[in-house]
Order: structure tokens, then sequence, then C-alpha cells
């Protein structure tokens, strides 16, 4: 009970933090909507984290719900850094065009 | 040699040198090469030393990178030069003097006779095979012949040769996405993939350095998996 309490705590500064950086323009409405989301739905999961024990013993899962929440943060995550990856990708790609435009154009 | 010191092959060919901090070889390079070829095109790839300036005293066509972006993306910039130029023929050459300028008269010579459009130079078919590290020759290399036939279909003696040429035509048909080294895979995959005449010919290499390591080997496969999967 304490530790959820403690995790809706830290959830609700990154929420302040996310509205005062909304407010100071820092961040454009579609990424505070996406930030937004993911935060209130870590704060279901917790909140639900009794039901979500039951779900995933029910789904078969030997871990309780919190073990499975991480391990699928963690899959999550590393789709995130893939798709990263590939815009970073088409960021290098753009660049080279612009760097062997300029070397033409230069000539 | 002619005496005005432009192509002895016929058509109007140029050579491409790619050179990232190259200083210290470029001059004697371009000198090299510049008898054989009607046109020597280096590209700066943002190098911090002299190279362009040195590039451009030494009579080649210099263009400059603003910033490195590799071996890949050079060789595409002067590619473009070139057919921009009317170039008939296109060499592309390493600037760092371990090929042979003299290598660029039998690479030529199956382009010229029509028999290919584009050449490749392998260090494999030279007499008594490659003058290359151990560990290169029979463990790098062979990794690298199995990688581009499986995943490209490629089976070129040589794997990662830099030395090649190609008809003015078949350069406008390839094209090659990737900045880095491997580019070289990928060229020998879109000349397959476009049914271009291909041709390998003996080449010697003379080492200065071990060049392309296991590492690079897998940074190659890296490359090609990330833009495969961005495509």
């Amino acid at each position: 009970m304490l530790q959820q309490i403690v995790a809706l705590i830290i959830i609700a500064w990154f929420l302040s933090r996310l509205w005062w950086q909304r407010r100071k323009n820092y961040i454009s409405a579609s990424e505070f909507l996406f930030w937004l989301i993911f935060w209130l739905l870590a704060a279901l999961l917790i909140i639900g984290l009794k039901f979500i024990d039951r779900l995933v013993a029910g789904l078969g899962f030997s871990g309780s719900g919190i073990e499975v929440l991480l391990y699928l943060s963690v899959a999550l995550l590393f789709y995130l850094v893939f798709r990263l990856r590939l815009r970073l990708e088409k960021i290098e790609k753009d660049m080279t065009k612009l760097v062997e435009h300029i070397a033409l154009k230069d000539r | 040699m002619s005496a005005a010191g432009g192509s002895v092959f016929g058509g109007k060919t140029f050579c491409v040198i790619p050179a990232y901090n190259e200083a210290a070889n470029i001059a004697m390079v371009i000198s090299q090469v510049k008898p054989l070829v009607d046109q020597v095109v280096v590209v700066d790839d943002g190098s911090a030393d002299r190279t362009y300036e040195l590039a451009k005293a030494s009579g080649a066509a210099a263009l400059r990178h603003l910033i490195n972006r590799g071996q890949g993306a050079a060789l595409r910039t002067g590619t473009a030069y070139c057919l921009n130029q009317g170039a008939e023929i296109i060499v592309h050459f390493d600037a760092d003097g371990q090929f042979l300028a003299q290598d660029i008269k039998k690479i030529l010579a199956p382009l010229l006779t029509g028999d290919a459009a584009a050449v490749f130079g392998s260090r494999f078919l030279s007499e008594g095979g490659p003058a290359m590290p151990w560990l290169k020759k029979y463990l790098i290399m062979p990794l690298a012949r199995a990688a581009n036939k499986i995943f490209f279909n490629v089976d070129l003696t040589d794997p990662q040769s830099g030395f090649r040429a190609m008809t003015a035509q078949a350069a406008e048909t390839i094209s090659w996405r990737q900045d880095r080294m491997a580019h070289c895979s990928e060229i020998m995959f879109a000349v397959k993939k476009n049914d271009l005449k291909t041709k390998e010919v003996p080449i010697q290499v003379v080492y200065r350095s071990f060049g392309l390591n296991l590492l690079d080997g897998f940074k190659i496969l890296k490359d090609l998996f990330i833009a495969l999967m961005s495509s």
C-alpha cells in the first residue's frame, strides 16, 4: 500500500512537470497528450494492481502483476529504442543528402 | 600513357577518390591516377587536415563534404558529379595509396570491350592469393563472403572491394543508400539486381593498415539490417 502511494506521488510530480512544460510551451500538444495518457495509464495500473495480480494469474503467468508489468515495460522500452534508432537513421540520411547537395552546389 | 595526360583507354573516364584525412597520401595518389584517366575527382569527406587543398593543388576536381558522412556518401557525391560532367566510365579508387594505379588498366579493359557494365577488383584473384593479414584472409573475408551470398545472393570473390569501375549507364541505373562501409555490399547487390554484366579482375593491394576488422563486419551487417527495417 505504501509503495503504491509513493508511486502515485511520483506520477503526480511527473504530471505536474508535464503541465508546467505545456504551459511554458516547451512541448507540443500531441507530445503533451502522449505523456498525459502514459502517466494516467501508469497510475491506473498501480491503483488496479490487485486486479492485475488476479488477471495475470488467470492468464497462467507465474509472476505477480507488478513483475509482468515490468517485463512488458522492458519490451516496450526495447521497441521504443528501436523506433528511435530508425528515426535517427532517417535524420542521418537527410543530413547526408544536404551535405551532398552542398558539395555539388559549391563546386 | 597519353602525352596529354588524359585517358589512354578511350571514352571519358573519371576516377572518384573519396578521402578523409588523407593529406599524407592524396597528392601521391592523384599523381599516379591522373595520367590514366581524363579527370580525377576527389571528394573530401569532412577532413580536419589539408586533404581538400592538396587535392585541388594536385589538379583534381575537388569537392568537399562539410562534415564527415562516410565513404559510401562521398562516392555517391563523386559519382553524381561525374555523371553531371558527362563521364562515360567511372572508376572508384581509394585515397590511402593501398591500390595500385596501374590496375586501373585492368579494371577498365572489360568495360571497353563491352564484356561488362561493372567491373570489381578482386584481391583474391591475384596470383598466389592476397597478401593480406592472416585473420582477414581466413576469417573475416570468408565470413563477409558468406554474408554477401546469404543476404544478397552475391558470389563475387572479394566481398569488400572498394576498387571498381562502371559505365555511366550502370552508374545511373544503380543506387546505394549506405553512407558508410556497407556500401560495398550494397553496390554489388544493386549490380546483380539490375542484371548488369559483371566481371572481376585481379588487383594488388599494398597493406599499410589492417583496415576493416571483425567488429566493422558486424557494424556493416547492423547498418544493412537497420536500412532494411527503415526502408
